[in-house]
């Protein structure tokens, strides 16, 4: 009965099935124990019992005086297996396995009016340790116990500062609770079962993919990585939630870097992902796309630099996805319509038009499949351990809510299943499946013809055509959460004269990008997906974005700023046998698993 | 931390040699290995066609390869923690502008890297060390173009030159492999962490154990080197280390910490897995023991007995700066540290001798992993007298000049991705008459009884040069009682010159893993004023509730 039992019959669950062991014998037992209590959920739930039913109650020595009780303590443990392959110059620099697991430890002390996370105390709150990967439960009950015991006094000490500071100041704009009152839930899913990775063929397929690139000598540096995780999250809290969910991901990232003769760098990247490595497109497919990568790096490299524009644009779908999700998506988490320290760009904004009346947009964390592609921002329960919500953040344009934690906000006192962490930090609210509808659709070339006519009426010499946009934080693995900038990868000048479409380099967007959201004419009639990882404060969680392509009658662009570095001086080195950009990935392959049996 | 012996390449090497001794290794040799074959092939086009139109050629490449597979398994309270293999390689790239006289050196040119393929794909391997050059040399003709402007700042010119000239070598050891019995080091390890139940059980007084780790990790590195100047060299060294740690505190909250480790260049070297085991419930016992002592008086002057232990710990720290560096630009200075200006001045009692040695391979029947034979400069390494009649007679030098010291003496080490820098190898400190314990003992009761003190103090073990890990009260009865929470003051190179009263006859042998590994002979010493007081860390509350039984 996921999301509808009441803690107590859940213990009581958990007693029968105890209970019943002692009574099958093994071969039952075994099959028994897979469909009920897993062991972990078992031995983290008995130590949080312990700890929630002592701590601030138990007789303690003399020395630790009376302490406040908690009135809220969870466990959040995560088991990972993380099979990592990677390669570089076409062939492999790294072939890991990593068996991990750990548990984030949250305790609140005070009332959920006011609490040890209150303000800037949000990230104390969790506690990590790692834990044993054999079901030995005295060392995984000791451990968690030394994590809850650090982080308990952590959060006495915190509470004492924010009562102390909540005296000094003056009164909060937004004055909500610091943690909302949700019903726990109850369900057990199956655990993750091992990655299965034929780890031989792999390395020679990474290879394969990192060879490619050695056809292409203006390509520098590049990276192939595959990484395959099956991780399952258990989630206990003194509320009664008892949670436990599986996830798989396999991901293969290609990345690719060039440097102009003027000393520009730039970058091209290619994932695929699915939920396991069965699920990624064949080899072919993707060396295939590696090398149209390629292709179109190279021919990036002799673009033209952009000039200073400020006219009409298409952004492709997949450009659109990233940029609502970076521009719009991030600015709707519920925590940043409070504190003093936000921008707070949309807090009051509830209920007016945000976007222009056509447009709608809805976040849906219970869609794992999109036209057959898994959707990387699918999950069933939050890290808070509340259930996954379809939420209608932008409805015909109107805004009507936010992407909510357990932290409430003025508006908003609820969670509605978007609290999101990876592990070791903080839940926050974040995006999982955010999706953008249209109801102004026109084909794509007539999208085009539009543009053309557009950029005539403002008398511009051609519109621009963003293929694709890449999220700040992909390419420099670094959190802005205040910026969350757009960086153009692949832009296009279509001439209004009929001159064939350009390729130029060097685009940035200027201003606030906001603006150009209002500033939609019409969308394409197909959605386009981009799935990928999303970093911000509450660290890097898997999503996904889906749009349509959009014509929008103004964007204002800029040359970025660039390096002066030359490029090398010396060409990169190349096989004997001088293999050109028209070489076959065949021999590639081939010479791969060559070089895997020397490296044996 | 005290880590391992890695020295099986220099004993492989030796067996290699010791074979074809009257044949040297040539370069035809070094190109059956398809590493050093990529890394010349790369050397060879980067000596003949690096050169920005318009600036200077690099006078000096030098390609670095590291290669490391390491084994870890951690465990603690009882259970795995992880356990796992690991394989990476790395290529380092020094480039130099300019002339032996005044070159790019002295930036990151010194030291670039870039990550490598771990078989051995030529095209990769090349990449990988193009790449790197590109970086290194663009970034060394950028120094080299400060540093002409930064020496026509200043009237005294500098004291030496910047690179120094030194014979090739061509030395082919054997690759280091890493060969370990995976299977039983979870086991063993989660056996030692498990020990803190009977610990809690019988020693600990009431106490609770909140940390007990036992780990084992295995590390196998090979380094290729190639230089300009025709230094070709591989070698190939293996460590393996056991480590326990536990702590626990006393009721008025003192955190009490020890750990305690085995070391070695293969496993023959650890300890009998009981000899491990029994060192690990001593361990526990002394937290225990611990738990009960007393704190240390409010402070102290007066005679401390440093255990030999201790000593190697202390002398580590006080005279691991016997290396030339080069000064600052524009001064007289000859280089930089403690020893700075103390070039045949008096740095230790008369009666004090210092070599470093890193030909020394073992000692005791203890192989030490500060040994090797060819530096990670390509040359070869030298024992050097550096304290006789306990004045500096010399320095630890690399190829990097300073006054009055014009050549390498094989001391230029590096860790896996940084420059090379002087560094001690194995340091060996021999008193000219040494005393046993108990003359040692004896003498300090009397310098106690002539000065009116009641007590003294013994050092058994250190955590950190400042803080006593186990520390005894001798009153001068002969009674001995272990006591907590102190800190020593004034260990410093004024005490080492002038306060040492005498030193023991046998010398303790301290093995350092660190990034670059070194060891340390030292004998136990007597010193005549030491400050002990109380230490003053913070102490933390007891647990909030009681752990799970």
């Amino acid at each position: 009965m996921p999301g509808k039992s009441q803690p107590s019959q859940a213990r009581y669950a958990v007693r029968t099935a105890a209970f019943l062991l002692l009574a099958l014998p093994w071969s039952q037992l075994a099959a028994h124990a897979a469909e009920s209590t897993p062991p972990i959920l078992e031995a983290m739930t008995a130590e949080l019992d312990r700890a929630f039913a002592e701590l601030g109650h138990a007789a303690q020595p003399a020395a630790a005086g009376k302490q406040l009780p908690p009135y809220f303590l969870s466990y959040s443990v995560q088991d990972a297996q993380v099979v990592t392959i990677g390669a570089q110059y076409g062939a492999i620099v790294n072939s890991t396995t990593n068996r991990l697991r750990s548990a984030d430890v949250q305790v609140r002390v005070g009332s959920a009016q006011l609490d040890n996370t209150h303000g800037d105390h949000r990230g104390t709150a969790v506690h990590t340790v790692r834990l044993p990967l054999t079901e030995n439960r005295e060392a995984f009950q000791r451990l968690l116990w030394v994590a809850t015991n650090a982080g308990y006094g952590a959060a006495l000490d915190n509470y004492l500062r924010v009562k102390t500071e909540s005296e000094v100041r003056a009164k909060e704009e937004d004055s909500s609770a610091d943690f909302s009152q949700e019903k726990p839930q109850v369900h057990v899913g199956k655990p993750a079962q091992p990655v299965e990775v034929d780890r031989a063929a792999w390395e020679k397929r990474v290879a394969a993919l990192s060879r490619v690139l050695r056809e292409f000598p203006e390509v520098y540096a590049s990276q192939s990585m595959l990484s395959v995780q099956n991780t399952t999250t258990y989630y206990a809290s003194s509320e009664g939630a008892r949670i436990v969910t599986p996830y798989r991901l396999a991901n293969l990232v290609v990345i690719a870097m060039t440097r102009a003769e003027d000393g520009m760098d730039l970058i091209q990247m290619r994932t695929f992902q699915a939920e396991t490595v069965e699920g990624l497109p064949t080899q072919a497919e993707m060396e295939r796309s590696v090398r149209q990568m390629a292709v179109q790096l190279a021919a990036l490299r002799k673009a033209p630099v952009t000039e200073p524009f400020n006219g009409p644009a298409i952004l492709s779908g997949r450009a659109a996805a990233v940029f609502f999700h970076e521009v719009l998506g991030h600015r709707l988490e519920g925590q940043r319509q409070r504190g003093d320290k936000e921008g707070q760009t949309f807090t009051k904004e509830l209920g007016k038009p945000v976007l222009p009346e056509f447009l709608s947009v809805i976040d849906d964390p219970t869609q794992a499949v999109l036209d057959g592609v898994a959707l990387n921002g699918h999950y069933s329960y939050d890290s808070e351990g509340q259930p996954a919500q379809r939420v209608e953040l932008i409805d015909k344009g109107v805004l009507k809510t936010f992407l909510m934690s357990r932290m409430p906000i003025a508006s908003f006192a609820q969670s509605n299943g978007h609290g999101r962490a990876q592990a070791g930090r903080m839940p926050n609210g974040r995006q999982g499946n955010l999706m953008v509808t249209s109801t102004r659709t026109t084909t794509e070339a007539e999208l085009r013809r539009q543009l053309i006519e557009e950029a005539k009426r403002q008398g511009k010499p051609y519109g621009l055509y963003f293929e694709d946009i890449s999220s700040g934080f992909t390419l420099t693995q670094r959190a802005a959460p205040q910026a969350f900038q757009v960086i153009p990868l692949v832009v296009w000048r279509v001439y209004a004269d009929g001159r064939p479409d350009e390729l130029v380099r060097g685009v940035s967007i200027v201003g606030t990008p906001l603006a150009a959201m209002k500033k939609i004419l019409v969308t394409g009639d197909k959605p386009e997906l981009f799935n990928g990882i999303c970093g911000a404060e509450s660290g890097s969680v898997p999503v996904s974005a889906v749009a349509p392509a959009l014509l929008v009658s103004e964007m204002e662009t800029q040359r970025q700023p660039q390096g002066s570095s030359r490029p090398p001086i010396l060409p990169i080195p190349q096989d004997g046998r001088q293999t050109g950009p028209q070489g076959t990935s065949a021999s590639g392959a081939s010479a791969a698993a060559q070089q895997q049996q020397e490296a044996q | 931390m005290k880590r391992v012996a890695w020295l099986l390449a220099v004993v492989l090497s030796m067996g290699a040699v010791g074979a074809e001794a009257e044949k040297p290794a040539t370069r035809a040799d070094a190109e059956k290995d398809p590493v050093l074959r990529a890394m010349l092939k790369e050397l060879d086009r980067s000596v003949e066609q690096l050169q920005l139109p318009g600036s200077l050629k690099p006078y000096f490449i030098q390609y670095r390869t590291e290669d490391v597979a390491s084994y870890t398994a951690r465990t603690e309270f009882g259970a795995i923690e992880g356990a796992g293999h690991a394989h990476h390689r790395v290529v380092v790239v020094t480039v130099r502008v300019g002339d032996r006289k005044a070159d790019s050196s002295g930036s990151p040119a010194d030291a670039t890297a870039e990550q490598a393929c771990v078989g051995d794909d030529e095209v990769a391997l090349r990449s990988a060390l193009w790449a790197a050059t590109d970086r290194a040399y663009k970034v060394a003709l950028a120094s080299y173009a400060q540093k002409q402007a930064a020496l026509k700042q200043v009237q005294t010119p500098p004291q030496a030159n910047d690179f120094s000239e030194e014979l090739p070598v061509i030395a082919l050891g054997a690759r280091a492999r890493l060969e370990v019995e995976h299977g039983i080091w979870p086991e063993r390890m989660m056996r030692v962490s498990g020990l803190y139940r009977a610990a809690e059980n019988k020693k600990l007084a009431g106490g609770v154990v909140d940390g007990a780790r036992a780990a084992f990790e295995a590390m196998a590195r090979t380094t290729w080197l190639v230089t300009s100047e025709g230094t070709i060299v591989r070698k190939g060294t293996t460590s393996f280390e056991e480590t326990f740690a536990a702590s626990t505190q006393a009721d008025d909250g003192m955190r009490l910490t020890r750990s305690y480790s085995s070391t070695g260049a293969s496993v023959a070297d650890l300890d009998a897995e009981e000899v491990f085991e029994k060192h690990a419930e001593e361990l526990l016992g002394s937290l225990g023991d611990l738990r009960q002592a007393p704190l240390v008086e409010e402070e102290y002057h007066g005679p401390v007995l440093l255990s030999g232990d201790a000593s190697a710990d202390t002398l580590r720290a006080l005279l691991s700066g016997v290396t030339a560096m080069r000064p600052r630009l524009g001064t007289e200075a000859r280089t930089v540290g403690a020893f700075a200006s103390s070039y045949h001045a008096r740095v230790l009692p008369d009666f004090l001798e210092v070599v470093d040695d890193p030909t020394l391979k073992s000692f005791n029947g203890k192989a030490l992993v500060g040994a090797y034979r060819v530096d990670d400069e390509g040359v070869t390494g030298e024992q050097v007298k550096l304290v006789e009649g306990g004045k500096l007679q010399g320095y630890l030098i690399g190829r990097q000049p300073v006054r009055d010291f014009p050549h390498s003496n094989g001391h230029g080490r590096a860790t896996i991705v940084g420059p090379s820098r002087p560094h001690i190898s194995v340091l060996k400190i021999t008193p000219r008459e040494g005393m046993t314990n108990e003359e040692l003992e004896k003498r300090m009761l009397e310098i106690a009884r002539d000065r009116g003190l009641d007590h003294v103090y013994i050092v058994q073990t250190l955590g950190g040069v400042q803080f006593p890990r186990l520390l005894y009260r001798v009153g001068t009865d002969g009674k001995r009682t272990l006591v907590r929470g102190a800190a020593l003051d004034d260990m410093d190179n004024r005490t080492l010159r002038s306060s040492v009263e005498a030193a023991g006859k046998d010398l303790w042998v301290a093995n350092y893993t660190d990034d670059v590994p070194t060891t340390v002979l030292a004998p136990a010493l007597l010193v005549d004023d030491v400050t002990v007081k109380r230490a003053n860390e913070k102490n933390a509350k007891l647990p909030f509730y009681p752990p799970p039984r």
